[in-house]
């Protein structure tokens, strides 16, 4: 080769070098946050001067638990402590269902033998969502050892069950390892050999986090497979013979469902659903029965397992319901089955004989419009959602146990035709609770028993804000409880309801939770008085068809008649202490019930009026906001909801083909919901006023301090659309108020999902540095959420917000995108472990709970999904049809117990929630990030909510105009950052396609008042939202944002450098050896 | 008239065929969904036809200049430059959407033929430079004698 060609030939090469580099340089800044946050780098630092007159770090701290002497971060501290938290979450969330013969708890030193795959390889977590992250105790650890071996455990996370893992869930663990107090057993070491040997195999793999699936096969080995692995394998079974726990899994995750009859080929499914035992499960228990006479079932789910022919079964002598119970959760289950503490959970959904039995199951899965192509204009978005799909949730009001017990009850009545065959599945002949439920709503055993007793008249307090109308009417319920039983232990104490039905009147079930409290720990014999206050607006009806005389329709009631109340052990418990005192026919239930558990209160207009409720909290008068929720509202008589006045003639049938006919109802989908205004005065509406406030001043502003409006005022226009079109991870800075961008959200509800050494604040004085060995854990690492509402205890699920609380200020995140607060519909939601129950008092007081303690730290958490997530298939759009009731009583319930915080408010504050996340899917026809009536009218004015409400992910963006005109704060658009300068309004592809016929612009809407003023309070929640979080910690007058030289930023402008010198260099070669060569010739 | 090309003639040919298929593949990727729309897709396109032009006067000059001539030089280095452009400009627009494709949202199927696409335009011009850097080091025509 010519030295000419060899020069030219390197140039070549380099130019491509630099090119490349060039590439990956404007890829990694574009997302420098992202990275940063995955690969544990700083490339911006935010900058503060802590002076006297200005102090940083003095609004949230750690509790000095967990820093050193010197201020530090005490990383040991942090991780024992969640470990001491995780292991009391499932201790006390796990949920005794049977057991037999005193079967448990087992004795210390007993030996066990362990069976099932997933005794071995546990279930903790969800693949997608709420992960449990990083190293873990499992089972066996938990069972036998007194130490954790956490260099050796860590979780993994599989995309599908058999893949191989889509990626590791935690790095290799180097950091302390942990003394714990485990049960003392001895394990049948040669099962756990099979199922090591076993689960070695594809076909066997399983991982800690795995995912739902539509064709499931839970990868249990038969017993030939095992007796191929150790032929003599029941000789083991003489020595570990004192019990033989089997435990069942069945996983939840974000993104897929279970799909009725979705179950693999050659199994044999008992019942041919995927939530039904298969024959190798069925005979994991039959060989449980040759290894020992005590029988122990544990199941590990976040959804009914149907489990009915084991509770049947009298050589099953115990069953546990477990969950998913995170990364240390499995140290509560030891200490359950050892007996060093006593169960006390209650189940968090009711357990049916046979999931498709729910009502909800008639409409679940993926249906579309029969007539979507050529009706449905408008895209998927950019998350390519398939258009045109839906649900008819026909079930109405009857969801959960709410079908189950309401249902039971007319049967016992002998009104509604409730013993017909329809909707029977394990019923012979009629409808038979018995047959058709396992374990109710709330159910839970313990070691030892207890009493609860009704102390005399409960407490009313009822009154209305003579100003506003505005109601406050609860009732308080001291319930004496008695340990009667031999172990120390204590209990639930639910307090439920009844609100009197009208045969054809508005729908109410015959039984409600209303609320909950939790006994301490009672010594045998002891007492203890817990006091349950009952906010009575949740007995009251939502009657749609109510006319308000204002020319509104709909508003909550309070029908005259005999209100029941009754404290039981769950949902039927309850309900049969009511019907007992109802004197209904004690030969037709099932189970027993005691008048003295109930009392009853007449109502009428002089104690309750029958519109107490019709106006909210706030002062809100209530009426329908949702009339598009009901299908039947753009096209009349197309579907009938299940009623109990007659539960054979409407009974759900499966609307499977249904077709679109109004052009309003086609307008709708298609997204036409906002005409934007061009012409507009809005001169009296005023930007970028120069009026001397920091944001950093605005800490401990209440919102409607008048100095929000002077900061507010300067905001350049373009500054706040900014704010809403950017809604984080990064959010961008506003120079005309002093904030900088910042990395401010991330998941999840059961842990902040960045490690440590990642802190997105590591000016805080507590940071953990990238030296600390313990600097790789990810704080990630808690229960999917049925395992905390199955406490029952607020006090815990107050500890687990204040302690993610805690996380957030070693990692920095202000935001949390969680907890979960959808409502189970049923079983077959694939992301059921991400929400807490069917129950939305349950989970509105979990969640309550956990984001008011999450508050204390200055941690926003911001639940997700409103609402209305009822299903991942086709999450993204499905529009989930429904009535106005329905959707008040069930689904936003729980959100309005969030929100309102009542328990929380004094004279002098306004408790509540400060964020939220929307929900891909829409209410009805309307999207719910455009729904005005979801997002201003019920939840900020009804509710009065105030902060940071983000779309999910990407949700949306062809509808900007939309969104912001419904009171929706901002859109998540994760990995957009370098804004104003990379990511602009102009150019950010999100945003490129807009339904309407506009584009993205700094002067989108200058002639639109309605959207401007909707821009102002957009940006005035969002920043409010900020203030009362821990990112005022870092905030002063010196904030400023610093540019740090990471190692991949060294590498790729190292690259670029180095290979543009050479470039040039060679270049410069290449040109003189040609003028050479010239010469020569 | 064109001489009898080398190896590295051919490599040239090879990378303006490679750059007009990135070029066309892109225009496919940037247009076949809505929601997916490559913002500066007509700079992105030219700047790929514009390479394959630029590859086509890589094969041209030598024949006129003489192999290791200054315009076909600056023709490949502005090939590769044009051919890096295309792919970088796309590629940064790619990355949540890919992203998500192998987590959240892998049941995007749009998404899926989007990224299926991307990647045979972005491997068409990525080859297109490799090949140019080859071509670098050799010779383009047969010289006479």
């Amino acid at each position: 080769m010519k030295k000419t060609g060899l020069w030219r030939g390197l140039t070549s090469l380099l130019c491509f070098i630099l090119a490349i580099s060039i590439i990956l340089g404007n890829v990694l800044e574009a997302n420098a946050g992202t990275i940063d946050t995955y690969l544990g780098t700083l490339s911006e630092e935010f900058v503060s001067e802590n002076t006297p007159d200005d102090p940083l770090y003095d609004k949230f701290t750690p509790p000095a638990e967990f820093l050193n002497a010197d201020g530090t971060g005490n990383s040991n501290a942090l991780i024992a402590a969640a470990i001491d938290l995780g292991r009391r979450e499932a201790a006390e969330g796990s949920v005794l269902l049977k057991n037999e013969n005193g079967a448990l708890p087992l004795g210390s030193g007993s030996s066990v033998t362990l069976l099932g795959i997933r005794s071995h390889k546990n279930l903790l977590g969800s693949s997608f969502g709420v992960k449990a992250q990083g190293p873990f105790i499992s089972l066996e650890q938990a069972l036998s050892k007194d130490k954790t071996d956490f260099a050796n455990t860590m979780s993994w996370s599989v995309g599908s069950r058999g893949a191989p893992p889509g990626a590791t869930v935690g790095t290799a663990w180097a950091g302390d390892e942990f003394g714990f107090e485990g049960a003392g057993f001895q394990l049948n070491q040669t099962m756990i050999d099979v199922y090591e040997t076993l689960s070695q195999s594809e076909k066997y793999t399983h991982y800690e986090n795995e995912p739902a699936a539509e064709v499931y096969d839970p990868g249990e080995p038969s017993i030939d497979e095992i007796e191929g692995v150790d032929p003599g394998f029941r000789s083991s079974f003489a020595q570990y013979g004192d019990a033989a726990i089997v435990v069942i899994a069945r996983p939840s995750s974000e993104s897929v469902d279970y799909l009725p009859g979705g179950v693999a080929d050659g199994l044999d499914f008992e019942h041919g659903e995927p939530f039904s035992l298969t024959k190798n499960e069925r005979d994991a228990i039959e060989l449980a029965k040759e290894c020992s006479d005590k029988v122990i079932v544990l199941i590990s789910s976040s959804a009914s397992v149907e489990i009915g022919s084991l509770k049947d079964d009298p050589e099953v002598d115990a069953i546990m319901w477990i969950g998913a119970p995170g990364c240390y959760g499995m140290l509560g289950v030891a200490d359950l089955l050892c007996g060093r503490v006593s169960p006390s959970g209650g189940l968090f959904d009711i357990f049916t004989a046979y999931n498709m039995s729910a009502p909800a199951m008639q409409n679940m899965g993926k249906m579309y419009y029969a007539n979507t192509e050529g009706t449905i204009t408008r895209s998927g978005g950019v998350m390519s959602f398939t258009p045109g799909a839906y649900t008819i949730e026909a079930e109405g009001m009857y969801v959960g146990y709410r079908y189950y017990e309401t249902r039971y009850y007319d049967c016992v009545a002998g009104t509604g035709k409730a013993d017909s065959s329809a909707g029977t599945y394990a019923s012979k002949g009629g409808w038979n609770y018995g047959d058709e439920v396992t374990y109710g709503f709330g159910y839970g055993l313990s070691y030892t028993t207890f009493d609860f007793d009704l102390q005399g008249e409960p407490k009313f307090e009822i009154s209305t804000d003579p100003e506003t109308g505005a109601p406050s009417a609860y009732a308080t319920f001291s319930v004496k409880v008695t340990n009667t039983g031999s172990a120390a232990g204590k209990t639930p104490v639910q307090i439920y309801g009844q609100a009197p039905y009208t045969q054809g009147g508005v729908e109410k079930p015959a039984i409600q939770l209303l609320n909950f409290e939790k006994s301490g720990v009672l010594a045998p014999g002891a007492s203890e008085t817990v006091e349950v206050k009952v906010d009575l607006q949740f007995i009251a009806s939502y009657d749609e068809n109510y006319d308000n005389g204002d020319g509104t329709k709909g508003t909550y009631i309070m029908d005259p008649g005999d209100y029941y109340f009754a404290v039981g052990n769950g949902a039927h418990d309850a309900l049969n202490h009511i019907m007992a005192a109802q004197g209904m026919d004690e030969t037709k239930m099932v189970g027993q019930g005691s008048a003295d558990q109930a009392y009853v209160k007449a109502i009428d207009e002089s104690f309750i009026s029958k519109t107490l409720f019709s106006v909210s909290k706030t002062g809100y008068k209530i009426s329908n906001q949702l009339p598009y929720a009901d299908w039947n509202y753009y096209q009349p008589g197309e579907v009938t909801y299940l009623s109990r006045a007659d539960w054979e003639g409407t009974y759900p049938k499966s609307y499977t083909d249904m077709t679109l006919t109004s052009q309003e109802l086609i307008d709708a989908l298609n997204g036409k919901l906002y005409d934007l205004q061009t012409g507009d005065d809005t001169s009296d509406i005023k930007w970028g006023q120069d009026n001397g406030i920091k944001f950093y001043e605005m800490f401990g502003k209440e919102y409607d301090d008048p100095m929000w409006d002077r900061l507010l005022d300067q905001l350049t226009m373009e500054e706040a659309m900014y704010i809403f079109t950017f809604g984080g991870p990064s959010i961008p800075g506003a120079e005309s108020i002093g904030t900088v961008e910042t990395y401010m959200t991330e998941n999840a509800g059961n842990g902040i999902a960045v490690n440590l050494n990642a802190s997105k604040d590591p000016g805080a004085p507590w940071a953990i540095p990238a030296s600390d060995p313990n600097g790789n854990w990810h704080p990630e690492v808690f229960a999917n959420a049925p395992m905390g509402a199955s406490t029952f205890n607020p006090e815990l699920m107050y500890e687990l917000g204040q302690f993610e609380g805690i996380e957030s200020l070693f990692t920095g995140i202000n935001i949390l995108w969680g907890p979960g607060l959808n409502t189970h519909r049923h079983a077959y939601n694939g992301r059921n472990g991400e929400y807490y129950s069917e129950d939305p008092v349950l989970s509105g007081v979990a969640a309550m709970e956990f984001a008011i303690g999450a508050l204390e730290y200055g941690l926003v958490a911001a639940p997700k999904h409103f609402a209305f997530n009822d299903q991942e298939s086709e999450r993204g759009g499905v529009s989930p049809w429904m009535t106005e009731q329905r959707a008040r009583e069930v689904e936003l319930r729980a959100y309005q117990i969030a929100f309102e915080a009542s328990k929380y408010d004094t004279d002098d504050f306004d408790a509540g929630m400060r964020g939220l996340m929307t929900s891909f899917s829409k209410i009805g026809a309307i999207e719910c990030t455009c729904s005005y009536g979801l997002m201003t009218e019920i939840l900020a004015n009804e509710w009065g909510f105030i902060g940071y409400a983000v779309t999910d992910i990407y949700d949306d963006t062809d509808l900007w105009t939309a969104v912001l005109n419904s009171g929706t704060t901002c859109f998540d658009t994760r990995g957009q950052s370098g804004f104003y300068k990379i990511t602009t309004l102009e150019n950010c592809s999100l945003f490129a396609n807009q339904v309407q016929p506009y584009k993205l612009t700094s002067s989108l809407i200058e002639g639109d008042r309605a959207l401007q003023l909707k821009l102002k309070d957009a940006a005035h929640k969002n920043i409010y939202s900020w203030t009362v979080s821990h990112l005022m910690n870092r905030y002063n007058s010196t904030t400023r944002i610093e540019s740090r030289l990471p190692w991949w930023r060294a590498l790729y402008k190292g690259v670029q450098i180095g290979s543009g010198v050479l470039a040039a260099a060679c270049g410069a070669m290449y040109v003189v050896s040609s003028m050479k060569k010239k010469e020569g010739n | 008239m064109l001489k009898k090309l080398t190896t590295g003639g051919y490599l040239n040919v090879l990378a303006a065929v490679l750059g007009v298929v990135g070029a066309v593949l892109t225009i496919v990727s940037g247009t076949m969904s809505v929601d997916n729309q490559l913002s500066g897709l007509p700079m992105l396109a030219a700047a790929a036809f514009a390479g394959a032009a630029l590859c086509v006067l890589a094969v041209w000059a030598p024949a006129r200049f003489g192999n290791f001539d200054l315009v076909s030089s600056v023709s490949i280095w502005a090939a590769i430059a044009a051919y890096c452009y295309a792919f970088g400009g796309a590629v940064g627009q790619r990355i949540m959407m890919i992203a998500g494709l192998f987590s959240y949202n892998s049941g995007n199927t749009i998404g899926w033929n989007v990224f299926y696409v991307s990647v045979g335009a972005w491997a068409c011009l990525l080859v297109g430079c490799l090949a140019l850097v080859a071509s670098g080091f050799l010779r383009t025509v047969k010289q006479e004698g």
